[in-house]
């Protein structure tokens, strides 16, 4: 870079060998790089339109309906099937093979002949059909507990207990939202020029975020059929505080180590944001009170945060903890002047956990969407020549490479029992991303190539005995195991961020890290670990419906205001 | 069948890796194949015929001996994605004026979009040549002169690559899906299949990560 755009004073992006460790990434937070709250500021911005045109939904809950979204240039439609599930079938796992509602967002609007196609794919989910015309597709089940509970109360006339809703979150869960071009869907590249797909999943947002005003509607619906005209409509705030839980599984691990050039470019956006507000001189009075008081919606939303599992339990005690001190630092420090936010940020790295470095990480980007929110743009993949290999680099640059971005992996001994213990693969049942221990069930011919840090000490100690100045085509011609390793070299040395710098096999391996660190990115909150593999979230809670976006804040919602009670 | 590009790629790559090609040449091989397909050529077709073909053959004897003189295989005939690898790692040569030729190539349609990425390297047109057939392309559009049975063969006893100097016409531009036959489509995910491990109990309960209870 220009040394008179870098002056040596500037603070740079945090380094990579700091960032891209397992259990930093593991305790990522949303930000306004996230992918739900550019949606919805661009919504705003942009005055999208809804409508719901179709809501043909019986008293047993079966039917369909369409919500439509209008932006300044198309429409899109989410196609809802409502089913009537039996219990026996409801499960969140990839096998499932029954929802209790399944969906599609259409590209345009659907006419009766597209709904009557999609009714005979879209509840098949994995073993339907889909279309070009079709962007995503995905499926819910209902939290059965708090549905009944609620649809039961509005029955009866009663508003249902904000407490009791606040344990749960949300009515239904997605189990998976699939797009680019799964099950016959439309690319990513068909949608890619589009300016509100410009930033990564949007589409899959947009169905999310729909499918949360469809599941209000249908169990504001169930209860009026049930109570008739003793029904009370659920209370606005209530409706309010509830977002869509997602179950996600082992299946997002791979994706971020299969797409090295996306990660990279969703990290390396929140590093440049965090950078550039570090950079700044000073604050003003206005943007430190904004911070302060998003900083005491986060220490609410830490208090509301549940989980019953030892590791996240663990990590929310710390979280508390050190957000109540670093809500005592902020208290008295000065924010004014002097690089405020670089001052503050150093202090977290001094005195706070992880998690909490990284909420704060997040949280002073918030006075700043002018200064940043321009880099939501730059976070979708779109250098594609970065996938061909250069034949022509010699291997001494090569090896420099690895020995800058793989060197926390060329001194692990990757023989050793725990360094090597787990294997990544895929199962012949359902074809979904499995972890298994490499010593006790045989599938280590099977491993698919997500190790990183064992395959490029593997190439590093391959390239003795090759002259510094011998091509790396001439080495890949005899050596094609490696092709896969030296893409990825060659793509870390221009994309920093792009390589997680840890240990993806390791017998203590946690896969909710990689899993946390994607969805926050999606900008997901709450996380509640069920396994060291799977996690549950909710997306949208506390986000302004479809008819409230222009009257509402569409920026700040992922921060509760203390309107719901704790328990 | 009709197929989003998407689709095509991920069966072709997990295809080629059951058929014992690298990790790296299998990532190619499923980009290989959207990008032949997605000019509305039977690229699934080719593949499937090529993993076929050289299914108990390892890959050291398919790839070029050297990268110096015609390219040619120890023992057969070459890998047109192996090969095409190897080429597009060269593409400085194209541009520096240097052709590239080889002896005996398996499937030369596959050779083709490899040839297509080094274009896009060296910002200029390439043109694969073989059996009386000439493949132009600039990285993204394709012109095929006399597109005749030539261009589906399963071998090629002599093929070339080089830089084009005089620009070609009109490139035909890719289209956004792709076609596979059913014969072919099953074909690639028999190799497919191989790369998956068959679920055994401990998988079913431990692999995937089911714990605490997921209906509530």
């Amino acid at each position: 870079m220009d040394a008179a755009l870098n002056p040596v004073s500037d603070i740079p992006q945090r380094d990579p060998a700091t960032v891209m460790r397992l259990a930093r990434l593991g305790s990522f937070h949303q930000s306004r790089m996230s992918f739900m709250r550019i949606l919805t500021r661009r919504m705003k911005r942009e005055g999208w339109t809804f409508s719901g045109p179709v809501f043909e939904i019986d008293a047993n809950g079966v039917g369909h309906a369409v919500y439509c979204a209008h932006t300044p240039d198309r429409i899109y439609s989410l196609i809802a099937f409502a089913h009537d599930l039996p219990a026996e079938k409801r499960s969140d796992r990839v096998i499932a093979e029954a929802w209790d509602s399944t969906f599609t967002l259409f590209d345009g609007v659907p006419t009766e002949a597209d709904i009557d196609r999609l009714r005979a794919n879209i509840p098949l989910q994995e073993a339907g059909r889909v279309t070009e015309s079709e962007l995503s597709v995905s499926r819910a089940n209902r939290s059965v507990r708090l549905w009944n509970y609620m649809v039961s109360c509005l029955a009866k006339g009663q508003q249902p207990d904000p407490t009791e809703v606040a344990k749960v979150g949300y009515l239904m869960r997605t189990t998976a939202v699939y797009g680019s071009g799964k099950l016959g869907a439309a690319d990513r590249e068909v949608i890619a020029t589009r300016p509100e797909c410009a930033a990564p999943f949007q589409i899959e947002m947009l169905s999310v975020f729909l499918t949360r005003t469809y599941v209000r509607d249908l169990m504001q619906h169930m209860a009026n059929l049930k109570g008739g005209k003793r029904a009370v409509t659920l209370a606005p705030q209530t409706a309010r505080s509830m977002g869509i839980g997602n179950s996600t599984g082992l299946g997002m691990a791979p994706f971020i180590v299969n797409h090295p050039m996306l990660f990279n470019n969703w990290i390396a956006a929140r590093e440049e944001a965090i950078a550039r507000v570090r950079n700044l001189a000073a604050a003003s009075a206005k943007e430190v009170a904004l911070f302060v008081g998003l900083l005491a919606r986060s220490v609410h939303s830490a208090a509301q945060w549940r989980s019953d599992h030892p590791i996240q339990t663990a990590k929310l005690q710390e979280l508390r903890q050190d957000m109540a001190a670093l809500s005592a630092h902020v208290a008295q420090a000065e924010l004014l002047s002097d690089r405020p936010w670089s001052r503050l940020y150093k202090w977290a790295v001094s005195n706070l956990g992880i998690d909490a470095q990284e909420c704060l990480a997040s949280l002073m980007l918030e006075p700043y969407g002018d200064l940043v929110d321009d880099l939501a743009d730059t976070m979708a993949h779109t250098q594609t020549n970065t996938f061909r290999i250069n034949g022509a680099m010699r291997v001494a640059r090569l090896i420099g490479i690895l020995e800058d971005a793989y060197g926390w992996a060329l001194d692990i001994d990757w023989d050793a029992k725990e360094h090597c213990a787990r294997a990544w693969y895929v199962s012949a049942e359902k074809l979904e991303p499995r972890l298994g221990e490499r010593f006790e069930e045989p599938i280590a011919p099977f491993e698919q190539p997500l190790a990183p840090g064992r395959d490029a000490a593997a190439l590093h100690a391959a390239l003795t005995g090759w002259a510094p100045d011998d091509a790396i085509a001439a080495f890949l011609l005899t050596h094609p195991e490696h092709r896969h390793t030296v893409r990825r070299a060659q793509i870390v040395a221009h994309a920093p961020y792009a390589e997680i710098r840890d240990n993806t096999i390791s017998a203590d391996l946690l896969p909710i890290d990689m899993l946390r660190c994607k969805l926050s990115f999606f900008g997901a909150t709450h996380f509640d670990p069920r396994s060291d593999r799977w996690v549950r979230i909710c997306m949208f809670g506390n986000a302004p419906y479809p008819e409230d976006l222009q009257s509402d804040d569409a920026d700040f919602w992922p921060y509760p205001t203390d309107s719901v009670a704790t328990s | 069948m009709s197929y989003s590009l998407n689709e095509i790629e991920a069966v072709a790559k997990r295809a080629a890796r059951g058929g014992g090609l690298s990790w790296g040449i299998s990532e190619e091989a499923g980009k290989a194949v959207r990008w032949l397909t997605s000019h509305g050529l039977p690229a699934g077709e080719a593949l499937a015929g090529l993993l076929t073909q050289n299914d108990a053959i390892t890959t050291d004897k398919t790839a070029p001996c050297a990268l110096d003189g015609d390219w040619h295989a120890s023992d057969g005939a070459l890998c047109p994605l192996g090969s095409g690898a190897a080429l597009n790692d060269c593409a400085e040569r194209l541009a520096a004026g240097t052709g590239i030729a080889m002896r005996d190539v398996s499937y030369p349609l596959l050779v083709v979009p490899f040839a297509a990425w080094a274009a896009l390297h060296i910002a200029a047109q390439v043109a694969v040549s073989w059996g009386g057939l000439r493949v132009v392309t600039d990285g993204n559009g394709l012109f095929i002169s006399n597109p005749d049975d030539a261009l589906l063969v399963t071998k090629a006893p002599q093929l070339s690559c080089a830089q084009v100097t005089t620009a070609t016409g009109a490139l035909s531009q890719p289209q956004s899906r792709g076609e596979v036959s059913p014969s072919a489509w099953a074909a690639l995910n028999n190799f497919a299949q191989r790369t998956y491990a068959p679920a055994t109990e401990a998988s079913r309960r431990l692999g995937a990560g089911a714990g605490a209870s997921d209906n509530d």
